[in-house]
């Protein structure tokens, strides 16, 4: 088994662990750093990032206290205000970072960068690049970080195991998925930037790849997650595929209608139309669909309300918002200027995810910090997103958090003493993983991981969805629990070394079934509606007994959950109206 | 480079031509007459034997890349149950590389398609409900990470985007084959380490001399929308590599950058922002570089993201040249 040697060992490149590399790069030419990625490393979820990045530049009628203000109670009250203040404080100069590295933002008059209104945003303050910011961000970051000698990047290297020794992260165990070979990434401090979990529905708009590969070795290793159950359903995934129409759309003025040819935001958020939070978005678009106002797509059953973008000038399809026409129109053979778009409520994003203090540090549930270890972008939970996150938040709290861990990981390393691991005990740890994956190869069990993955994914769909019961929250617990007793029975049948996806999509799948467990059992105590999580029965917002973040953690072979107080600096929690 | 047996003859009427021309207008000026006569039948000749050699040398390279782009294919196996599901069933020939043996065997399924299925969504029940040990690269399925490109029906297409009804038109089969540029790891698994290490070779970095402020950025450069349009076309290339692919030139010399690399040494260069001056165009001043184009427009043609690297790379030329020209001048 190769040990592979370096100052700072980064698990994931989308823009989150691609930002960290490179202020990690400048903070000295001396470190040495390492990338690695299950996929090719420009090919991160990331890329599918649309609409663009929220960060107040014209200063005026906006400022950056609104940009927080907007947060926090599109959050429901949930983010840590703090942390929120910080995005909003840095997220400009992160807008003017990618300028820097060679993002073609779109640009106005003399050259000023545009900003567009986004859902939840009291003003236009979403900088963008068309409707394919995340993929330009990424390009850049990708190309900037060829010209650094000190950064490594490993492609196709799926990590399995974080190697913790005597509660130090010394970094994790991958096999080359193109050789099979086993290595050890030894490394002094770690990044864990390896996305959300998306997947563990099956109507998703993420990449096949955004498994929370990360947050599942981190809940293996009885690290804390924080907030699970706050799953966001974005409004307008395209049916049946679920691919994502960005809300840039509705920012650029497109309306949702229902079967009736009628405008039905106005009866859920009458100031705010089809810009409320993406939460009050699908809750009314469900509720729609559940009165009878849907439409049915015949070949896939799918029930769904429509995207007009019919009066929107041609011209601002073309270039404020070209790839939706383009997906529409290879995808559906649909027309964007000429027919609605059918589009329904589909999982997005991951609320929840590592526990972390507002630095991107990881802590554990007696709340002291792992050491060596950060966990940055969708992976990690600052709580900035609280209960709901708002569009465009997403790719400002991943460069923001990418620069902090990168900064911070890097002067954790500089000033590193001796040793970083006895090494009898991480060879140990490495043996048993290269065991495991051994004997997973060899097993001669029956079950396939697709099919274990097909059934959670429906039961997720069916009962983890925009609206949830006590009831559905319980048949989704017993039903995964008889998945990951299944999963002790898989069979790969792929035995070859070369470019195995079948053993792969195995430990993808045994990490989905780790994370929907925690997103259901997060979920189910929690007896009240807030942001994206809504429940049939208790409808509304309970602060006195729910004004709290959620963590839950390994013990032993079962798990536990406990609650931490959510940080309240400015602003009181007060009822939402949009 | 390898050149064919007929380069000789495109070289000789590359630089035969011109001299004849010179020749002919030294002796116009020179009031010289009676010899002009022969010289324009001499430079006529010039003239259809480059056309003819050039069409040879273009037909060479395309059939080349033709004959490498039939592998060799023995049986392998046959899944003809499609399972239950709703839709018209599609025959799928998979043209799969074991590296076991090194050889290319096809495999043959039944899928059953409706007519939102892609190709990709094709595959991936392949491999789920059929045959686990099916290995292709995927991720966004949404024609954004650059992932599943393969040769579907002869041609270099995203599995993503390619749906099975528009691929399989009346026949009702679909043949899917790994690229052929790169060379091949496993089942349409192809090696991107060469295509990557191209890509680099470009410098494709926005360089700045101040290092700096590029990361601690205090205000962003001034750039217009005008400005921005210049490099914008050929900024949406997703390193897929079907350009590569479909290049006659890039499969008959492994050496040669081809379009991907080359369209984004241009997209930099042409950024106004980029402070590298001409260090990136030099380094492409070669045979194996900008040079090495014969602009078939194959990569042009074969891009899922509307690139035109065929125009990137003549604008490179356009360039090179005139730099050169203002070297000497």
């Amino acid at each position: 088994m190769e040990i592979l040697d370096s100052d700072i060992l980064i698990l994931g490149t989308g823009i989150a662990g691609f930002t960290s590399a490179l202020h990690a790069s400048e903070a000295s030419g001396k470190l040495r750093i390492s990338m690695i990625s299950k996929l090719h490393a420009m090919r991160s979820h990331s890329v599918a990032a649309e609409g663009g990045i929220s960060g107040v530049l014209y200063p005026g009628t906006d400022s950056k206290e609104i940009h927080a203000y907007d947060t926090v109670k599109g959050s429901d009250y949930l983010a840590d205000q703090d942390a929120v203040e910080l995005l909003a404080e840095n997220a400009p100069s992160e807008i003017k970072f990618f300028d820097h590295i060679g993002v073609p933002w779109n640009r106005g008059d003399g050259g000023k960068i545009q900003q567009r209104p986004f859902g939840g945003m009291s003003s236009p303050r979403t900088a963008f690049a068309a409707d394919k910011t995340g993929f330009f961000m990424m390009r850049a970051l990708y190309d900037e970080a060829l010209s650094r000698e000190n950064i490594g990047i490993f492609h196709e290297h799926f990590a399995t195991k974080l190697l913790i020794i005597n509660g130090k992260s010394i970094g994790a165990f991958a096999f080359d998925i193109a050789t099979g070979e086993e290595k050890i990434f030894r490394a002094k401090a770690c990044i864990i930037a390896t996305g959300g979990a998306s997947r563990t529905f099956g109507f998703t708009t993420t990449s096949y790849s955004t498994t929370g590969d990360g947050t599942a070795m981190a809940y293996r290793e009885g690290i804390p997650l924080k907030n699970m159950e706050f799953v966001q359903f974005h409004p307008t995934g395209l049916v049946p595929s679920g691919i994502l129409i960005t809300e840039a759309a509705r920012g650029e003025g497109a309306y949702l209608i229902n079967a009736k040819g009628e405008r039905f935001m106005a009866d859920y958020a009458k100031s705010k139309m089809e810009l409320a939070p993406r939460d009050i978005v699908s809750r009314a678009i469900i509720t729609e669909i559940n009165k009878g106002n849907g439409l049915k797509e015949e070949d896939s059953g799918m029930e769904h309300v429509l995207l007009d973008l019919r009066h929107l000038d041609k011209n601002v399809i073309n270039v404020k918002l070209p790839m939706v026409k383009e997906l529409t129109m290879k995808m559906l053979d649909l027309d964007p200027s000429k027919e609605p778009i059918p589009v329904r409520p589909v999982a997005h994003f991951t609320m929840g995810g590592i526990h972390t203090d507002i630095n991107g540090r990881i802590l554990m549930a007696d709340g002291k910090p792992l050491a060596g270890a950060w966990a940055i972008g969708e992976a990690g939970c600052v709580s900035v997103h609280g209960a709901n996150r708002l569009g465009s938040n997403s790719l400002s709290q991943c460069s923001v958090w990418g620069r902090l861990a990168g900064k911070a990981a890097a002067d954790y390393a500089l000033h590193y003493n001796g040793n970083i691991a006895d090494e009898r005990s991480m060879m140990d740890v490495a043996s048993a993983e290269s065991a495991r994956i051994s004997s997973m190869l060899s097993s001669k069990g029956t079950k396939t991981p697709y099919d274990i993955r097909e059934r959670l994914c429906a039961e997720m769909d069916k009962n983890m969805y925009v609206f949830r019961t006590s009831e559905g929250m319980a048949a989704a617990e017993k039903a995964v629990l008889g998945l990951m007793r299944e999963f002790k029975d898989i069979y790969i049948e792929d035995k070859g070394s070369v470019y195995n996806t079948n053993l792969r999509d195995a430990f993808e799948t045994e990490n989905l079934l780790t994370l929907a467990y925690a997103i259901i059992v997060s979920a189910k105590p929690r007896l009240e509606s807030r942001g994206a999580h809504a429940m049939v029965e208790y409808p509304k917002r309970d602060d006195s007994n729910w004004l709290k973040h959620t963590l839950v953690y390994r013990q032993g072979e079962g798990y536990a959950i406990s609650y931490i107080p959510v940080k309240i600096t400015r602003w009181k929690p007060e009822e939402r109206r949009y | 480079m390898r050149a064919s047996r007929y380069m000789i003859f495109l070289y000789a009427a590359m630089i035969g031509v011109p001299l004849l021309l010179l020749i002919y207008s030294i002796l116009t000026f020179a009031g010289i007459s009676a010899e002009i006569v022969y010289l324009r039948i001499l430079i006529a000749a010039g003239l259809i034997i480059y056309c003819i050699s050039a069409a040879i040398e273009v037909y060479s390279h395309r059939r080349a890349a033709a004959a490498k782009g039939v592998f060799p294919v023995s049986k392998g196996e046959e899944h003809l149950d499609s399972g239950r599901s709703k839709g018209r069933e599609v025959k799928f020939k998979v043209a799969r590389f074991d590296p076991k043996d090194g050889k290319m065997k096809e495999y043959i399924y039944a899928v059953k398609a409706d007519r939102f299925t892609t190709v990709l969504d094709a595959l991936l029940k392949i491999k789920s409900k059929q045959d686990a040990t099916l290995s292709f690269r995927y991720s966004c399925r949404m024609g954004v990470c650059g992932s599943c490109g393969m040769v579907i029906n002869g041609k270099p297409s995203l599995a993503c985007e390619t749906t099975v009804f528009s691929a399989a038109k009346g026949a009702g089969e679909i043949s899917v084959q790994p690229m052929r540029a790169n060379p091949l790891l496993t089942g349409l698994v192809t090696d991107f380490d060469d295509f990557f290490a191209k890509h680099k070779e470009v410098k494709p970095t926005l360089f700045r001399k101040d290092e700096t402020e590029k990361l601690e950025a205090k205000e962003a450069y001034n750039q217009d929308a005008k400005e921005t349009a210049e490099y914008l076309p050929y900024s949406y290339c997703i390193m897929c590599g079907l350009c590569m692919d479909a290049c006659p030139v890039v499969n008959t010399n492994p050496d040669f950058l081809g379009p991907q690399a080359l369209s984004q040494a241009y997209r930099y260069h042409m950024d106004s922002r980029d402070e590298m001056g001409d260090e990136r165009l030099t380094s492409i001043d070669k045979l194996t570089g900008a040079w090495g184009c014969e602009f078939a427009g194959a990569c042009s043609r074969a891009c899922p993201k509307g690139v035109d690297p065929a125009s990137a790379i003549q604008l490179l030329k356009a360039d090179i040249v005139k730099n050169e020209a203002g070297d000497i001048f």
